[in-house]
């Protein structure tokens, strides 16, 4: 990431999506560098909010909303926002924005939004938002950010995804509340719907995605 | 240990060419090397170094746990059988996949894990739940701190504490009344399933709507509980053995009974109709098993002396805590859990507080 710097914005208008950086960005966010499984971030909401399938989704999708909306006007304005109070800037920014997703859940699915409780509004303090900005959308033009922002949000809802679904599917038997396991021959598993629960399968995913991701350099996973 | 190498060295002609029971050599030999490591030395490759003498030390624990096995084939029957079976089968499946990936041969530390953790299942447990809590004990708790001797947690109690959480309404549910006839269940299958045994509830659960099993009973083993925990005559036997031997350290044991009693005394001198009398909550539950059995685990518990007293005291306290004033009937499990957490951090301070004192002097 250190090769990309705003020169960059003049190759995005002749080839492909940003001169073929932003391919690079989106493999790292999904994928070298996760979020979840690789820098280890976000790891609080990953385990209070996957008990359930549908509730990692929604917090997956605000986590991409909140930070393709940073990502895009921290970097629009990084021309613009004095060095030294960025970092004030940049959470009135990611606020704002987590604000906006917090109002829209209580509107339109109230349900979810009390299921949710503090943790949309946690968000705001979530080390992966205010990573990318710092670490990424300070140093690089609007749409590669929006790239990166969407890349991150995406590795992260994956991991929550997979966590969601294997503690609602063991733990219930279900899948989206609907019966999947049938309990004549599945014994639902309460321990996986506990917080212990969320601790074993965040292990075990961190442990698989390195396995699959194979041995690169140990910096990372310090 | 003497006793024994003494009455083996005693008996070893009998069995040597010549002696009458010398067609019965290789028996003695596996019995010898069961107990003791041999003492001739190959003279051609492979030679065979063994330093640690873990077999032996293990082979020890196995021995002392066997008044408990009896106890429980007699109470419980061939119902125990199936589930050791079961417990070695899907601990043993796990130790073969880390040791062919790790490419290591399979040591012996899942002997005693493997008959301890039948040991501290309620009798009429699902056959399933037995395998995959032993498989999670093994790979939860061992495997992945790198195999016998690194792990932090008792693998059995891991194990026990996965399925207690992962499945209450079965586990609380599986208590069987022990067998009162004659001969006991020795030849016999019972579940529970088909009303030839009465599921029943255990003492501690009984004392907390205010009924109280007689001590007798208990010491005895007439009463419901884990396979292994309902005989204190056997545990006692079997763990006074294996303090002799000097396998087990009797500073923890001695120091998890003396708290328990202390703390259990004081409650039952402040509000005698609420809690039990000492000797009572003694003898019930998984006291007794895990003061002697699991506690005594070298790997998981401290290494200094000093270690061993303030950690036998951190279990003994919890327990007393856990069973008298939470929704829990039984503690043992959890205390020892915990007191595995702060075993590294009381060596430490003891450590430390040596390393003062001798820099300090000098």
């Amino acid at each position: 990431m250190k090769d990309s710097n705003p020169a960059a914005c003049s190759a995005c208008a002749t080839k492909g999506l940003c001169g073929g950086k932003g391919l690079v960005t989106l493999k790292d966010g999904v994928w070298t560098v996760n979020p979840l499984a690789i820098q280890m971030l976000g790891i609080c909401s990953a385990l209070a909010v996957t008990s359930r399938l549908e509730s990692s989704l929604v917090m997956g999708a605000a986590l991409i909303f909140v930070c393709v909306g940073s990502n895009l006007f921290v970097s629009l304005l990084r021309q613009y926002t004095p060095h030294r109070i960025r970092m004030i800037a940049e959470v009135a920014i990611i606020a704002t924005f987590v604000i906006l997703f917090d109002q829209f859940l209580k509107a339109f699915y109230w349900d979810m939004s009390k299921q949710l409780g503090p943790y949309v509004g946690l968000i705001i303090t979530n080390c992966i938002v205010m990573g990318r900005a710092e670490a990424f959308a300070l140093q690089n033009p609007p749409v590669l950010s929006i790239v990166d922002g969407l890349a991150n949000g995406l590795g992260y809802a994956g991991g929550l995804a997979i966590i969601g679904l294997a503690r609602e599917l063991l733990g219930t038997g279900k899948i989206f509340g609907h019966t999947v396991l049938l309990e004549q021959w599945y014994t639902p598993n309460q321990l996986m719907i506990l917080a212990p629960g969320a601790f074993f399968t965040l292990g075990v995913v961190i442990a698989v995605f390195n396995a699959l991701r194979g041995p690169q350099d140990e910096e990372e996973n310090k | 240990m003497k006793v024994l190498l003494r009455l083996l060295d005693k008996v070893r002609p009998t069995f040597e060419d010549g002696g009458r029971l010398h067609l019965l050599h290789p028996a003695f030999e596996a019995i010898e090397h069961f107990l003791f490591s041999p003492s001739q030395t190959t003279i051609t490759a492979p030679h065979v170094r063994d330093p640690l003498d873990l077999k032996r030390f293990m082979s020890m624990a196995i021995i002392s746990l066997v008044p408990c096995i009896l106890a429980g084939l007699y109470f419980y029957g061939l119902r125990f059988i199936a589930i050791i079976v079961v417990s070695y089968a899907a601990g043993l499946t796990v130790e073969l996949i880390f040791a062919i990936a790790r490419k290591e041969g399979i040591n012996e530390g899942f002997f005693v894990t493997g008959i301890l953790f039948p040991l501290i299942m309620p009798p009429a447990v699902p056959l399933w739940m037995v395998a995959l809590g032993v498989a999670f004990g093994v790979f939860i708790g061992k495997e992945i701190f790198g195999g016998t001797g690194r792990n932090l947690f008792n693998p059995a109690l891991v194990g026990r504490c996965f399925l207690a959480l992962a499945y209450p309404a079965q586990m609380s549910g599986s208590w069987l009344a022990p067998a009162t006839e004659l001969g006991g269940r020795v030849l016999k299958y019972v579940d529970g399933s088909n009303l030839d045994a009465v599921t029943t509830a255990t003492p501690l659960a009984l004392a907390k709507q205010g009924e109280f099993v007689s001590t007798a009973h208990m010491f005895v083993g007439n009463v419901a509980g884990s396979i292994g925990e309902t005989s204190a005559i056997a545990i006692l036997a079997g763990g006074i053995f294996l303090l002799m031997t000097r396998v087990g350290s009797w500073r923890t044991v001695v120091s998890t009974l003396a708290s328990f009693a202390v703390l259990a005394a004081i409650l039952r001198h402040a509000q005698p109709d609420r809690f039990g009398p000492v000797l009572w909550h003694l003898c019930a539950g998984g006291l007794l098993f895990g003061a002697f059995f699991m506690t005594t685990d070298p790997v998981t518990g401290p290494v200094t002396n000093t270690g061993k007293w303030l950690y036998g005291a951190v279990i003994g306290a919890t327990t007393v805590l856990i069973r008298n004033f939470t929704g829990y009937v039984e503690g043992v499990t959890f205390a020892i859990l915990l007191g595995n957490i702060v075993a590294p951090i009381l060596d430490e301070a003891v450590f430390a507080v040596r390393l003062r004192r001798l820099r300090s002097e000098g």
